[in-house]
């Protein structure tokens, strides 16, 4: 079997006396959308946490394309491609939305500070290879039409879209979506679901963690985490057959 | 350029070129002031509109560049330009050193950092009187010499003066342009996503911060050479504080506000001090009025101020 692009290993951690991720084991396979449910509490935008370096984990290992991550800051493992959104949509409230997306092509380029306070040729050339990439994206992912609105002005849902939009111009190869469908409606659901399905198919492995069962379908393994243990992993159908998850879950 | 900007920068530099000969020699002082003020203003416009960082040591940085310019000229005898790249290197070179560390915290925490800096500097340039002369200062710092052509009188060494605040005022407006500006707006909207899309905030934060200390150090230098007397007094935590004042007062993330805001810190309190004793009351009255009516500064209040009336007007039509 192929190495996975993302492998926990009895990753634990607690804060203060409180164990909030008790041994948490499982792979995401290159490619793969995976799924990860569990009531509130049970543990989730922890190792979301864990995984993208905001917090270090007190037990367990972490490896990411074969090499372990351990002192690797929150940037260093962007620059690895393992980009996350957040659970409530953190948009850069006073600049554009377009400005938004720019943003999040930063990365890719590289200019020096004085470079910039001169403004060479090569920083002006960046400036504008990053906007050409930014408006290509703003049309992509339908906000052409929004895009020299300030972020504060969005909607819930068009938030999501730009916090998607603004990890995919990076060129993310794991791509970590925290509850992305809440303050969601339906038909915005239903957009979601099938951005992440062409997100995935264009080569990006996704970890989606989420409450809603009707999204989570488009996972290919659901595991299952209640209080910082996963009680159940298959597909989404297994799992909602699973008299644990039906029990401690689902709550029948 | 579009022709509405043209409209009123014309005239705007008509007025700037003509000022200094038709104004009374104190005002065309206080003018050489305001670009001097604007050059150290712009460091902290950045620090705080772009970074969301309240820095309270522009004083120390002023002093640097000014005790540069006197000690370089005055007791080496080197040329000007000297004075000026020293100090330059001097305060980058701190501000990189000092900014590592402190620039980790944030908020009220950092503002107080910033202060103890400012405290700190102003107490050594007292205490090491082998190289500032402590409060008998350094006189006699010789005026710029430009090509044979001697800025001796507030009228020449204004345009001197002006010139370099505009090129600042350039290399700034670049800078919030630039792929850094960017990135720094993201940081101050919310660094927990611009951590997220690998934005290194601790190092952009650091480079700000030697750039405003660049911007501080100029206009110190600047100052040696229009004053020609250097002393402690010019670079207390006052200096600093009424250094802050001046993007909170024009408006932060404007560069013609903090023009604006140096014109304020520069010639109130002058004409208030026609009015006695109350004069410092009367300044710090209207230091309140502006920070609580106009949050977002002068300019941020005349720019809402226009859109109003602009809506009001397409009401009409």
């Amino acid at each position: 079997m192929a190495e996975p692009l993302l492998a926990l290993r009895e990753v634990g951690h607690s804060f203060g006396g409180l164990s909030v991720l008790r041994s948490v084991t499982f792979d995401v396979p290159e490619g793969g959308i995976i799924g990860l449910i569990g009531p509130n509490g049970s543990g989730k935008t922890t190792l979301f946490n864990i995984v993208t370096g905001y917090i270090r984990p007190l037990a367990g290992t972490i490896t990411y394309r074969g090499a372990p991550l351990v002192r690797e800051t929150i940037q260093q493992r962007g620059l690895q491609g393992l980009v996350r959104t957040f659970q409530t949509p953190q948009v850069f409230e006073q600049m554009t939305v377009l400005e938004n997306v720019m943003v999040g092509c930063t990365k890719l380029t590289r200019t020096t500070m004085l470079q910039d306070l001169l403004r060479t040729p090569a920083a002006r050339g960046q400036m504008r290879e990053i906007r050409a990439r930014a408006e290509a994206a703003c049309e992509r992912f339908g906000l052409t039409a929004l895009r020299e609105l300030p972020a504060a002005s969005l909607t819930a849902g068009q938030r999501r879209i730009l916090e998607i939009a603004r990890a995919v111009i990076g060129e993310p190869r794991l791509l970590l979506l925290d509850e992305p469908s809440s303050g969601l409606n339906v038909q915005e659901i239903d957009g979601l679901r099938e951005w992440i399905v062409r997100l995935n198919e264009e080569g990006i492995t996704i970890l989606l963690v989420s409450h809603d069962m009707g999204l989570m379908t488009v996972a290919r393994t659901v595991h299952t985490l209640y209080f910082g243990e996963i009680i159940a992993s298959g597909d989404m159908a297994a799992i909602q057959r699973d008299p644990r998850v039906r029990e401690v879950y689902l709550g029948v | 350029m579009n022709p509405r900007t043209l409209l009123w920068l014309v005239p705007c530099l008509i007025v700037w070129a003509v000022l200094p000969f038709v104004v009374p020699r104190n005002i065309a002082d206080l003018l050489v002031f305001t670009g001097i003020y604007t050059v150290a203003g712009l460091g902290i416009g950045l620090l705080l509109g772009h970074c969301g960082i309240v820095n309270l040591a522009q004083a120390t940085f002023y002093g640097l560049g000014a005790y540069a310019s006197a000690y370089c000229t005055v007791m080496m005898g080197l040329p000007s330009i000297v004075g000026f790249l020293a100090g330059a290197a001097i305060s980058m070179a701190l501000a990189y050193v000092i900014g590592r560390p402190i620039l980790r915290l944030t908020g009220y925490f950092l503002a107080l950092g910033t202060l103890a800096l400012s405290a700190i500097a102003s107490a050594l340039f007292f205490e090491w009187d082998w190289l500032t002369g402590g409060t008998l200062g350094i006189g006699g710092i010789p005026k710029l010499d430009l090509f044979g052509f001697l800025l001796d009188r507030p009228s020449r060494y204004y345009f001197f003066v002006w010139i370099v605040a505009f090129a600042c005022m350039a290399v700034a407006h670049n800078l919030i342009d630039s792929r850094t500006g960017l990135m720094l707006r993201a940081m101050r909207d919310s660094s927990t996503a611009a951590a997220a899309l690998s934005i290194d905030l601790q190092a952009l934060r650091t480079k700000v911060f030697v750039v405003c200390a660049l911007f501080g150090s100029l206009a110190g230098s600047l100052f040696a050479h229009h004053a020609s007397f250097v002393s402690t007094q010019s670079f207390t935590v006052d200096r600093s504080i009424s250094f802050l004042l001046i993007p909170v007062i024009g408006g932060a993330t404007s560069i013609p506000g903090i023009v604006v805001g140096a014109l304020f810190v520069t010639f109130l309190p002058e004409l208030l001090s026609k009015l006695g004793d109350i004069h410092q009351i009367l300044f710090g009255l209207a230091l309140v009025a502006v920070v609580v009516l106009m949050p977002e500064g002068l300019v941020g209040a005349f720019a809402k101020l226009r859109t109003r009336f602009a809506r009001k007007g397409g009401s009409h039509g």
